[in-house]
């Protein structure tokens, strides 16, 4: 066993990395033209996969000072493979950074909140809801909470595998590097654990700029943290086939398919309470989300389920499954594409809205309100009695029914006030129909007949289009391209050490990783009785 | 075996799990018959060379934990569209999205309380249940291994066996 291998980065696996770059800037041309006049597609892929890939790098961080704050051994064969993931956050500056100039010079329209006079009230596209979070929604926090807290982990990032790389000058293994380790990496825990949130309230979750869920950003670092583990897994089972790092066995294979199994179980968690708290608060303004995208992007919002929850658990649910190189490489494979899918799924439907409400303004149809989501807004629409005047609060038990049915299409809500009253009442009356639930809002469908006819005239356009309703050939290439950045920075910054840290005092512990698990038919598994 | 017949036990107990585990090897290569191994802890490693099989408890857990989901979605399900159907917060009665976490429960209710009765069953123990164990200290700080010497049979060969993988010490009890 050769303790002291370096990863050599050789001329095949550049060339193929390189060529799956082209790939994707070739996929990222294709998206760009072709586009409608705000580039959506091209932008919304370029956050979709830089969020996504810089999340990865953040998380193996996140994930590797978690372990080594518990002082945790198990893991020390493989902790460079972390160590050299997390230095990607580097090149996530530069991505988000592009988003981030888009923002400053209005290059694209991602973010409604981003809007000239959007908080100003003399202005005709003020939008109160907006102007209220305009103090964190602005130019300069994004700029901090995104390129600034990214450099801040980058900092945490490259000290901690300086502590690391330091160690193997060291003539016997000794605490005093771990120690210093044990420092960044606990510091680590609660800088990055609550800056991320920021990173995610600015960058994803403000594109449906009006609507906010506090589950949101712990859902979607779960999200990232699975990209991460089941990434970890494929590379350590292509290291170990390219003949590096005979010491990862089956036992460390085992421990990861636990994270993976549980986390995933854990993100399902997490996307429920998500989905059933507002489902069951049925707060049209946080209802609106989920209705947009359960009747629109069905493939998205159950495919997500499928991918992240199902296949996982059902396949990770025995422990032998967890202990097979192939099993695990295939699932991995699932799980890595599932959480590329999640970020597609919470990233396009809202910047499709982004764009029409861009659209609006640019055409000076935007008329005022008080913004698409106060509850003022909807009373036109949802005043169900003839004799109600428009801004009398309707408190009847259709109240909220009618209200969601106006949220779908509420940017437009004062336009066709006059006509949204029969609308409301021929889909309360369906819904009647339906079953049980006639209050039932995100099951009956309120509102339907009523957005296909908007979207026909002057609604946002929900029809299924590739590269919004479904990932397109550029999204997926574009997914490849920036796998095969992401994957060159790595395998680059993997060569510059030595794969194991030889000189770490758990290193033994790793080296004789055993989980006890007692498998049937497994090699050594039986005793010679 | 009978519960009430007594047994005769040789043991022998060792300071550390790694000399357990030598110990275990070198029984196993000289087709010695171990009754059991008791240790304070779970030691990895040590149910394979004991030739140990893969419980298959976790089965009839995945089995209690799927009839524990079906009785609480098929309970809820039948008391709110056919029973007693109410209508709560405006909800359609059949509210999936809120039976998901009642559901999850049972679940993990019936898997575990399944599980945990099917092994107190599998290994006798019963309400009023005198345990019995060969030494006090091996739940502390020792590990033991067991020979059944019942037929009274010659046991210098398993008496050398333990003085050769260095047991601290080496008793006999009838239990």
């Amino acid at each position: 066993m050769n303790l002291n291998a370096q990863f050599e980065f050789g001329g095949k696996l550049k060339r193929v990395l390189l060529g799956g770059m082209v790939l994707g800037v070739v996929c990222l041309a294709l998206s760009f033209v072709g586009d409608d006049e705000y580039h959506t597609r091209f932008w919304t892929n370029w956050l979709h996969n830089s969020v996504y890939f810089t999340g990865i790098a953040f998380t193996a961080m996140l994930f590797l000072s978690a372990q080594i704050t518990a002082f945790a051994g198990w893991m020390v064969t493989f902790k460079r493979v972390w160590e050299a993931m997390s230095q990607f956050m580097w090149v996530g500056i530069i991505l988000m950074g592009v988003i981030a100039v888009g923002v400053w010079g209005h290059f694209h329209h991602l973010y409604h909140w981003n809007t000239p006079g959007i908080s100003d009230p003399n202005s005709p596209v003020y939008d109160e809801i907006l102007a209220g979070k305009s103090s964190f929604l602005n130019p300069v926090w994004f700029t901090v909470g995104v390129l600034g807290f990214l450099a801040l982990w980058y900092y945490w990032a490259k000290n901690l595998r300086q502590a690391s790389v330091d160690q193997d000058t060291m003539e016997t293994a000794a605490l005093d590097y771990n120690k210093k380790q044990r420092k960044w990496a606990a510091s680590f825990l609660p800088i990055g654990g609550f800056l991320s949130t920021v990173f995610i309230w600015q960058s994803v979750m403000s594109i449906d700029s009006h609507w906010y869920s506090t589950m949101f950003a712990w859902y979607s670092t779960i999200s990232m943290l699975l990209g991460g583990i089941s990434l970890t897994i494929m590379l350590l089972i292509y290291l170990k086939s390219l003949g590096y790092m005979e010491y990862i066995t089956q036992n460390h294979l085992h421990d990861l398919g636990k994270y993976l199994f549980g986390i995933s179980v854990f993100w399902t968690y997490l996307w429920f309470d998500q989905f059933m708290l507002i489902w069951y608060a049925n707060i049209g303004e946080e209802t609106i989300y989920f209705k947009e995208r359960m009747t629109h992007y069905p493939v998205l919002f159950w495919g997500n389920l499928l991918l992240n929850f199902v296949t996982p658990f059902l396949i990770l649910m025995r422990n032998d499954t967890k202990r097979k190189f192939g099993t695990m490489f295939f699932v991995s494979i699932i799980v890595f594409f599932g959480h590329w899918w999640d970020f597609f799924y919470m990233i396009k439907p809202g910047a499709r809205i982004a764009a029409f409400e861009a659209k609006e303004i640019a055409e000076g149809r935007f008329s005022h309100h008080t913004g698409a989501t106060t509850l003022n807004d909807h009373i036109p629409a949802a005043a169900e009695s003839h004799d109600a005047p428009a801004h009398t609060t309707v408190a009847t038990a259709h109240d909220s029914t009618a209200a969601h049915g106006t949220a779908v299409e509420s940017h437009d809500a004062p336009t066709h006030a006059s006509t949204g009253t029969p609308e409301v009442h021929a889909n309360a009356s369906q819904a009647g129909t339906h079953g049980e639930g006639p209050h039932d809002v995100t099951d009956a469908g309120h509102g339907d007949g009523h957005g296909a006819e908007a979207a026909a005239h002057h609604g946002p356009d929900k029809s299924f289009k590739l590269g919004y309703s479904f990932p397109g050939f550029p999204e997926l290439g574009l997914m490849i391209g920036f796998l095969s950045l992401f994957l060159y920075f790595f395998f680059w910054q993997l060569s510059k050490a030595p794969l194991l840290p030889a000189k770490d005092p758990y290193l033994e512990e790793s080296l004789h990783h055993d989980t006890g698990a007692l498998i049937e038919g497994e090699e050594g598994g039986h005793a010679h009785h | 075996m009978a519960a009430h017949q007594s047994t005769k036990v040789l043991y022998g107990l060792y300071n550390d799990e790694e000399d357990l585990k030598q110990a275990v090897k070198v029984a196993n290569a000289g087709h010695l018959d171990i009754m059991d191994v008791f240790t304070p802890f779970p030691v990895h490693g040590l149910d394979p060379i004991l030739g140990l099989k893969e419980s298959r408890l976790h089965y009839l857990g995945f089995i209690y934990g799927a009839i524990g989901a079906l009785f609480g979605f098929g309970i809820m399900s039948w008391v709110f569209t056919m029973d007693w159907p109410l209508m709560i917060g405006g909800k359609p009665y059949w509210a999936v999205p809120a039976f998901i976490p009642i559901t999850f429960e049972l679940t993990v209710l019936f898997s575990a309380w399944g599980m945990t009765l099917t092994f107190y069953t599998i290994c006798g123990l019963w309400p009023g249940v005198k345990a019995q164990t060969l030494d006090n200290r091996i739940t502390d700080d020792k590990f033991c291994i067991a020979f059944d010497v019942t037929d009274g049979a010659d046991d210098t060969a398993l008496k050398n066996f333990f003085s050769r993988t260095g047991a601290a010490e080496v008793n006999i009890k009838t239990l």
